[in-house]
């Protein structure tokens, strides 16, 4: 990269900053994710090595409890490759931004790449987006992620009925905070309360992938309404 | 044999993350594709947080006494005036969990 060290570094340090509200939210369900893994009887490095290797935190989760019910490997796998299907929708639309670089720089933001590195780096344009920055955000999310669930491997069940706080609505409300403001024009609304009918609407009815329906549902409704906007234009 | 399952399963996630990365992919995104994929944040996170607010404990809930509810609301209206992401997560947090372990109790 041509960028001076002293702007590295602070791309690195604006990116943590701009991910600390979602890297605290996550501390509850890394914590979750330790001490479940102990629950279903993992041994402690297998637990950390989910978080560490595998780093998805709603794989993670389903994973486990399919430890714990003895799933075969054909249905884990299978049911990974639902939950994790948004990966590529979030693959291709980094595309333009991320495959110019180098492969290390590839592989380390792909690696890094989860809902929350993209909820920081999804709208950013090819020109805002700086590879420090999405390191910082990226990897500052990683340690947070994975210091939880070695406090709650070491911790085990100490905070009980966590589960049952509710904290997967700090989830919730960053991602509206994210969302909210970034509806400008028609088609976003568009997009938001369609995304929002189509997850709700699915996922009562129980269909599998209904995650990644819902939003390539939603995408096409916001991209046909502005189509339709610019031919009356 | 449980970490021959993990290592399976970080093929599929990893993958699923790098693969449109690659720059030897051979696909070329044209402009309508652009202009598609400009609106898979607001769709994707939207699609995660709509159900968390609207169905928690898997069942829909469209009642008075859903605290999620009622701090997603706030949160938005937060969000739509302040722009501030920490301020909105801070203060609709410390609200949800308020109705949520209390109020709603």
């Amino acid at each position: 990269m041509i960028t001076e060290p002293s702007s590295a570094s602070r791309l690195f340090f604006k990116g943590t900053l701009a991910m600390l509200p979602l890297s605290i939210a996550v501390l509850p369900w890394g914590l979750l994710a330790g001490s479940f893994a102990i629950d279903v009887g993992l041994h402690p490095l297998e637990g950390q090595a989910l978080s560490a290797i595998l780093f998805a935190g709603a794989a993670q989760l389903v994973a486990m409890g399919m430890f714990k019910a003895g799933a075969g490997l054909t249905t884990m796998l299978i049911t990974t490759f639902f939950i994790t299907s948004r990966h590529f929708l979030y693959s291709i639309s980094m595309r333009d931004k991320i495959s110019p670089l180098p492969l290390r720089w590839r592989l380390t933001l792909g690696f890094l790449l989860t809902d929350e590195l993209f909820a920081i780096c999804g709208n950013q344009s090819k020109d805002q987006f700086q590879p420090w920055y999405a390191l910082g955000a990226g990897l500052s999310f990683y340690l947070f992620w994975n210091i939880a669930t070695l406090i709650g491997i070491v911790a085990g069940s100490v905070i009980p009925g966590l589960n049952q706080w509710g904290l997967e609505f700090a989830i919730a409300a960053t991602f509206i905070a994210i969302v909210i403001p970034t509806i400008k024009n028609l088609p976003i609304l568009c997009t938001v309360l369609s995304a929002l009918v189509l997850s709700v609407t699915l996922e009562h009815l129980k269909v599998e992938g209904s995650l990644i329906f819902a939003s390539i549902g939603a995408m096409l409704i916001g991209y046909l309404v502005e189509n339709l906007r610019g031919e009356r234009a | 044999m449980i970490f021959g399952y993990i290592l399976a399963m970080t093929a599929i996630v990893f993958l699923s993350r790098y693969l449109f990365l690659e720059p030897k992919l051979p696909i070329k995104l044209g402009v309508r594709t652009q202009k598609l994929l400009a609106y898979s944040s607001p769709a994707v996170l939207t699609a995660i947080w709509g159900p968390i607010v609207f169905m928690p404990e898997s069942e829909l809930m469209l009642t008075a006494n859903n605290a999620y509810l009622w701090a997603a609301v706030l949160a938005a209206l937060l969000a739509w005036k302040t722009k501030n992401v920490l301020l909105t997560t801070v203060i609709s947090m410390g609200v949800f969990l308020y109705l949520n372990l209390e109020w709603f109790q």
